[in-house]
């Protein structure tokens, strides 16, 4: 594929103050921290990016029998602005790579991202193919990987439990949350060089998420 | 159970034969596609496949009648479309010509726009199903796991099984892997 797209994003930046939990939270003693992480922890509304049969057990660990909604992970987000956990599950395509970005660039801070099966970690099954993308962490930042191929749902309740463990041990402070979208900040308009590479202020471009394609060396 | 009629047509017949199956009942149009065949030094190209289906009698005892009809398509010629034919072979023949680089001349799905790319993402470059597209990932990126049967994780290559080399995959030119 040409990574030659042209402009296919005309959104310009609006760079809006970094979120933070509370004017003095920087600076919150480590007990108000702890009480601040764990509100978070345990109230993580997901957005099921569901691709493929990974899907289906993701579903699986939502009914009754595994109940993820007892570790306060709830699957009823209407859309990705309400969201603060992205699962993406199944074999992400490139064709699809510029709307997993999109809807990422969409939620609102802090947001996670666990990336469920084979598939999406690395390609899987499908690791050589002309059309899937070589794991859906080339596209956004993943922070926990589930294996297996589809991973049973107690797999992703455990990943579940790992992410909110990365949660509780978390720093608040706004600079903390820019390190997090690959970037520390001092955006000036006009000039995306300062901007983080991942936030919800800004459209990531179809360019961003395109391979290029690969020619016999000479 | 059906079995399907075959009918191996030269190219230039393409068209009458599949306007002549339509008329003779095979209305419904179930698939259009094609065969890379250019390893057939004989008569090297592309076999374009067409299956439709008779409908009208019902499945009965014998099952519903089909008709597989089969052109070979040399490298670079284009194929009559028979978009006029059977309407439905519009995304067949774009989905063929995007996967396949045949090409198909008097292609009209109602749109004036052509043969344009159906499945694959915008800006994709070549043919991906035709044997002589290089998966490039296996040359570009190390796969932790055997690539091949035999190859297991830290196990001695199986000797009994031959080297698979399969359409696709990079030659020795492609550099070590």
């Amino acid at each position: 594929m040409s990574p030659r797209l042209g402009t296919v994003s005309t959104d310009q930046p609006v760079m809006l103050p970094m979120p933070r939990v509370g004017p003095g939270s920087e600076h919150a003693p480590k007990p108000i921290r702890v009480v601040l992480n764990w509100g978070r922890r345990y109230s993580l509304w997901v957005f099921n990016f569901g691709l493929a049969c990974c899907a289906i057990e993701f579903i699986a660990a939502s009914m009754g029998r595994h109940d993820f909604i007892r570790l306060g992970v709830i699957p009823f987000a209407p859309g990705p602005r309400q969201a603060d956990l992205m699962v993406v599950s199944g074999t992400v395509t490139d064709k699809m790579a510029p709307a997993i970005r999109r809807l990422y660039d969409q939620m609102p801070e802090p947001k996670y991202v666990i990336s469920f099966g084979a598939c999406s970690n690395s390609g899987g099954p499908y690791w050589d193919s002309y059309s899937v993308t070589k794991g859906v962490d080339t596209l956004i930042p993943v922070d926990v990987y589930v294996p297996g191929c589809p991973p049973r749902p107690e797999a992703l309740l455990h990943g579940i439990i790992k992410l909110q463990e990365q949660i509780a041990g978390e720093r608040l402070s706004g600079r903390a949350i820019a390190e997090r979208l690959g970037g520390a900040g001092g955006f000036t308009p006009g000039d995306d060089s300062g901007a983080p590479r991942y936030t919800a202020h800004r459209t990531g471009s179809a360019a961003e998420v395109t391979r290029g394609r690969v020619e016999r060396p000479s | 159970m059906s079995t399907d009629e075959l009918r191996d047509v030269a190219l230039a017949d393409w068209h009458e034969a599949v306007a002549t199956a339509q008329a003779s009942g095979f209305t419904f149009f179930d698939w259009l596609s094609a065969v890379d065949r250019t390893y057939d030094e004989a008569a090297p190209g592309y076999d374009l496949v067409l299956r439709a289906l008779d409908v009208s009698h019902g499945a009965g005892t014998h099952g519903i009648r089909a008709v597989r009809i089969t052109t070979r398509v040399p490298e670079g010629a284009d194929a009559p479309s028979v978009t006029d034919v059977y309407a439905g072979a519009a995304w067949h023949e774009r989905e063929t010509h995007e996967m396949f680089g045949v090409g198909f001349s008097g292609f009209d799905d109602g749109s004036g726009s052509g043969l344009r790319p159906l499945l694959l993402p915008e800006g994709f470059a070549g043919t991906p199903l035709r044997k002589s597209f290089v998966l490039a990932a296996r040359a570009s990126k190390q796969w932790p796991g055997g690539k091949e049967p035999g190859e297991g994780h830290d196990s001695a290559k199986s000797p009994s099984r031959r080297r698979v080399q399969a359409p696709g995959v990079p030659g020795p030119d492609w550099g070590p892997r």
